[in-house]
């Protein structure tokens, strides 16, 4: 086996330098100013902008609640439904997915514009029109949009281990249905929940797309704002390094908060 | 139980409704006359015959399809002789280098975006290698974010495998490299397809990695409609996105009959 | 008859731990050979040995004479039945069975002529354009030896063939195994840890623990002569009872003096006494050496099997005539019946002899 081994090389190799070496350069111009100089200040600057972080992490936070919300009854109902019908289910689940995510999002500027279609129905009906592009509510709707398949899929294949005899011997041992769901369906859920809410958190709290389609140039959210610093007005890359660190060591202490991403979770969640 | 049954239906119809709607509307807008997002004003396929002769779109789409091809040829090939080596490490060797390499799937985006945006700007500038941003950091920033994907599939088709398997074929005479090329490799091509395909589709429609690492003389189709987003709003958008929906309907109900009536076939 | 391999103080370590402890081991050609023992006993190692899978620490490994140590397993001749089969699932029955000729190069017609008359031996025709996930336990495993045989190997590796059968379809392919070694002359090694297997199949039979070899014998003289109490309680259940060597032929236990067969130990050395359920007579209380209260009966088919109290021991005894519990009763033991072996150091009860997936 010494041979087969030795094939990973060209990868270790590929990995070190693309992977390895650019989030050290990360952290490098994280530490250092514009000539290489080791300071503090990129770090300390960062607290500027507490209200962008926290500003990303609630509405991260609320969308992914929101996820969650919907997605568990759904997630439930299809991994219960008869084979053929779960196929059809997941398919109609997945298909929105396979389009490009910006175009998704346009759609809901279609949607959401002032004088957009909601609001002409609702003029119509007699009330509104509502402001409803550019707030933090259309922020939150663009990224439950974006992201709900991401928690009903590992939901879903979670769920479809939970065997129907579990819930039978359950109901057996005389636990009412609310009862079934607490003790038996909920914590043998779990894990899905776990995978779920990582993979709408992770992208949900970094984006900078549905922040500045949905919701205008008042709603900067951590995404955006490492993105000025590397392609906008801003130019800081220093900063923009800090930022880009700061997220990345939030995500992977809240990762490893929810310790639930073992590699098992990591192989089943791509279906 | 009826009325349980009707809970279930309107709530999984809700949810269908909610994730179509906006899809629907950008289909039906694609055939408006009107350039006005709101109003209709009359049936026109126009969008779609400007679609076509947008020089950039088609481009851009041609540079796209370019890039996913072949960082799928390259991230299949490395990542499965990855996950094939990886296979036969040592227990925390493994445990090492799959923490790395799930790296760039448990990372946001962004923040791998930025990584490579700054070693390509790091070995352009510090070391003074031409590299400008475009095809190649492009194909680079794609084959390393597709990588681990490869290996994700096909490492499990390894660890299923019955390790006699490879035995059996050195003792009926392979040698080390054809029992891989004969008889693993084929058993995990399953993994492998799906590694490929998943790479495939994930650079098809890679935005934000591509986003920071694109020159203005490359860019793909993502980047090309992130630019039409923000510039004033053109109808063939609509047109672009109905079109792409009904290849990948066409595409996923083709593959869906193909697998149903395979699996059809087995059960003889 | 010639001795076809040679295992010289085979020494092998997984992870420091040693795996087998100094093995010699002479095979003869065309043999019918059974490697038996419990899990990690270190039996599917030493065959791993022969195949080439496994490298030896220390120690030779000899072919028709010549050291074959550093031969991969694709250059020796000698071919694999492996546990679960390890057949190649993306390819059919035909396929299957033709790998070994066509890394070989052997031309297109004479690879199809040579699979049907595998096919034909092992009982398979017309079964070519199968998948293999159509198969049977039982066919799999006919295609997995038909898969080794093609190749017309020396040897014939069997790793624990009949493990993943039912225990009808297991003892079909008993017969079934022997006709096929006779029918080819190949020399078969066979490795199980069931040891009805073994007496039922073997010319000789080689039971290991831990790592040793601890009697080599025909069937015959493993069952009747077992060399220690492990032996006689892994081959079939045994009685073993503490007792003392007085003189030649003349042995204590169960608070009686027997008579015996057995000679050459120290005078009042301690020994262990083996006695076969199916050697002690049941007689009436007043007539027998040792007399002890049934305790309980289970009927098993061919005979009853009875747990006696007796002398301060537990007895086992195999009969076909069931005496009611609470009963009294009286045992005989023929001289011929009583096996006196050396004592073992470490109490023998500890040792598992349910089912492996081993090693």
């Amino acid at each position: 086996m010494k041979i087969s081994r030795s094939t990973a090389m060209p990868y270790i190799i590929w990995m070190i330098i693309f992977t390895v070496i650019p989030l050290i350069l990360v952290t490098y111009f994280a530490f250092t100013d514009g000539n290489g100089t080791f300071t503090m200040a990129n770090i300390s600057e960062v607290k500027d902008y507490v209200a962008v972080i926290f500003r990303s992490i609630w509405l991260a936070f609320v969308a992914t609640v929101i996820c969650l919300i919907i997605a568990y009854p759904l997630a439930y109902v299809v991994s219960r439904a008869s084979e053929k019908k779960q196929k059809t289910y997941l398919l109609l689940v997945m298909l929105p997915m396979w389009m490009n995510f910006l175009l998704r999002t346009y759609a809901w500027m279609t949607l959401l514009e002032n004088t957009g279609i909601i609001n002409r129905l609702l003029v119509m009906i007699g009330i509104g029109p509502f402001a409803m592009i550019n707030t933090q509510g259309a922020v939150v709707l663009g990224m439950v949009y974006n992201y709900l398949p991401f928690m009903i899929l590992p939901l879903y294949s979670n769920m479809t281990k939970i065997e129907n005899r579990l819930i039978e011997a359950a109901q057996d041992l005389g636990a009412p249905s609310r009862k079934v769901f607490s003790e038996v369906v909920w914590p043998l859920s779990l894990p899905g929940v776990m995978t779920g809410i990582t993979m709408v958190f992770v992208p949900a709290v970094s984006t900078f797309i549905i922040s500045r389609m949905l919701g205008g140039g008042s709603n900067m959210m951590i995404g955006d704002l490492i993105e000025l610093q590397f392609l906008g007005n801003a130019y800081n890359p220093n900063l923009g390094a800090a930022i880009s660190l700061g997220l990345m060591i939030f995500i992977l202490l809240c990762m490893s908060m929810l310790n639930q991403f073992n590699e098992e979770d990591k192989e089943g969640m791509i279906i | 139980m009826k009325r349980h049954r009707l809970i279930k239906n309107s709530w999984v119809g809700a949810v269908m409704a909610f994730l179509y709607a906006p899809i629907v509307v950008l289909i039906v807008y694609s055939f408006n006359s009107s350039k006005s997002r709101a109003l209709w004003t009359g049936f026109t396929l126009d969008w779609y015959k400007k679609l076509f002769t947008n020089e950039v779109i088609l481009s851009s789409l041609m540079n796209t399809l370019i890039i996913a091809l072949i960082s799928t040829v390259f991230a299949t090939i490395i990542g499965t002789l990855a996950a094939i080596g990886i296979n036969a490490m040592r227990k925390w060797t493994q445990a090492l280098i799959l923490n790395i390499t799930y790296m760039p799937i448990i990372n946001p985006e962004i923040v791998t975006g930025v990584s490579l945006m700054l070693l390509f700007v790091f070995v352009r500038d510090r070391m003074g290698v031409p590299l400008e941003m475009g095809f190649v950091t492009m194909i680079l920033a794609h084959i390393t974010f597709s990588i681990p994907y490869v290996i994700l599939n096909v490492l499990p088709k390894l660890r299923q495998m019955d390790k006699n398997i490879y035995d059996a074929a050195l003792d009926l005479g392979c040698n080390p490299a054809m029992a891989y090329i004969k008889v693993v490799i084929p058993e995990a091509m399953p993994g492998i397809i799906s590694g490929a395909l998943m790479a495939f589709t994930f650079s098809l429609d890679d935005f934000i990695i591509s986003y920071f690492v694109s020159g203005p003389n490359f860019t793909t189709l993502p980047i090309t409609i992130y630019a039409m987003t923000r510039k004033k709003v053109s109808p063939e958008i609509n047109a672009l996105s109905t079109l792409l929906f009904l290849i990948v309907l066409v595409a996923l109900v083709a593959y869906n009959v193909v697998d149903s009536r395979r699996e059809n076939n087995k059960e003889y | 008859m010639e001795n076809l391999i040679v295992l010289k103080d085979i020494v092998v370590k997984f992870d420091g731990e040693q795996v087998l402890n100094s093995i010699n081991l002479e095979i003869r050609d065309k043999e019918f050979i059974t490697l038996l023992g419990p899990s990690g006993c270190g039996k599917t190692t030493t065959l791993r040995i022969i195949g080439g899978f496994v490298e030896a620490n220390e120690g030779d490994i000899f072919f028709d004479g010549v050291r074959i140590n550093d031969v991969p397993p694709y250059k020796r001749q000698v071919n694999t039945v492996f546990q679960k089969y390890a057949l190649f699932p993306h390819l059919n029955v035909f396929e299957n069975i033709e790998f070994g000729l066509k890394i070989k190069k052997m031309p297109p017609k004479e690879r199809s002529a040579k699979v049907k008359e595998m096919l034909e031996l092992v009982g398979l025709k017309g079964f070519e354009r199968r998948s293999i996930d159509q198969l049977s336990g039982g066919q799999q495993q006919r295609v997995a030896i038909a898969r080794a045989l093609v190749n017309r190997p020396r040897v014939l590796l069997l790793d624990e063939p009949l493990g993943a059968l039912d225990l009808k379809l297991r003892k079909e392919m008993q017969t079934e195994l022997k006709r096929i070694q006779q029918s080819t002359g190949i020399t078969f090694i066979y490795v199980t840890h069931d040891q009805e297997e073994a007496l039922t199949m073997s010319d000789r039979v080689v039971v290991m623990k831990s790592g040793n070899i601890l009697q080599i014998g025909t069937p015959q003289d493993i069952y009747n002569e077992p060399i220690n109490a492990f032996v006689a309680d892994f081959i079939g259940e045994s009685n073993i009872i503490p007792g003392i060597m007085r003189t030649d032929y003349h042995v204590e236990f169960a608070g009686n003096s027997f008579e015996c067969v057995d000679t050459g130990f120290d005078p009042d050395q301690l020994v262990d006494v083996v006695v076969r359920p199916e050697d002690i007579k049941v007689v009436e209380a007043d007539e027998g050496m040792i007399s002890g209260v049934v305790k309980s009966v289970i009927f098993k088919g061919v005979h009853y099997e009875m747990l006696v109290e007796g002398a301060g021991e537990d007895w086992l005894i195999h009969s076909t005539v069931a005496s009611e519990p609470g009963t009294l009763i009286g045992m005989n033991i023929l001289p011929n019946d009583i096996h006196i072996m050396d004592r073992e150091e470490e109490p023998v009860l500890s040792e598992q002899k349910e089912d492996g997936n081993e090693d």
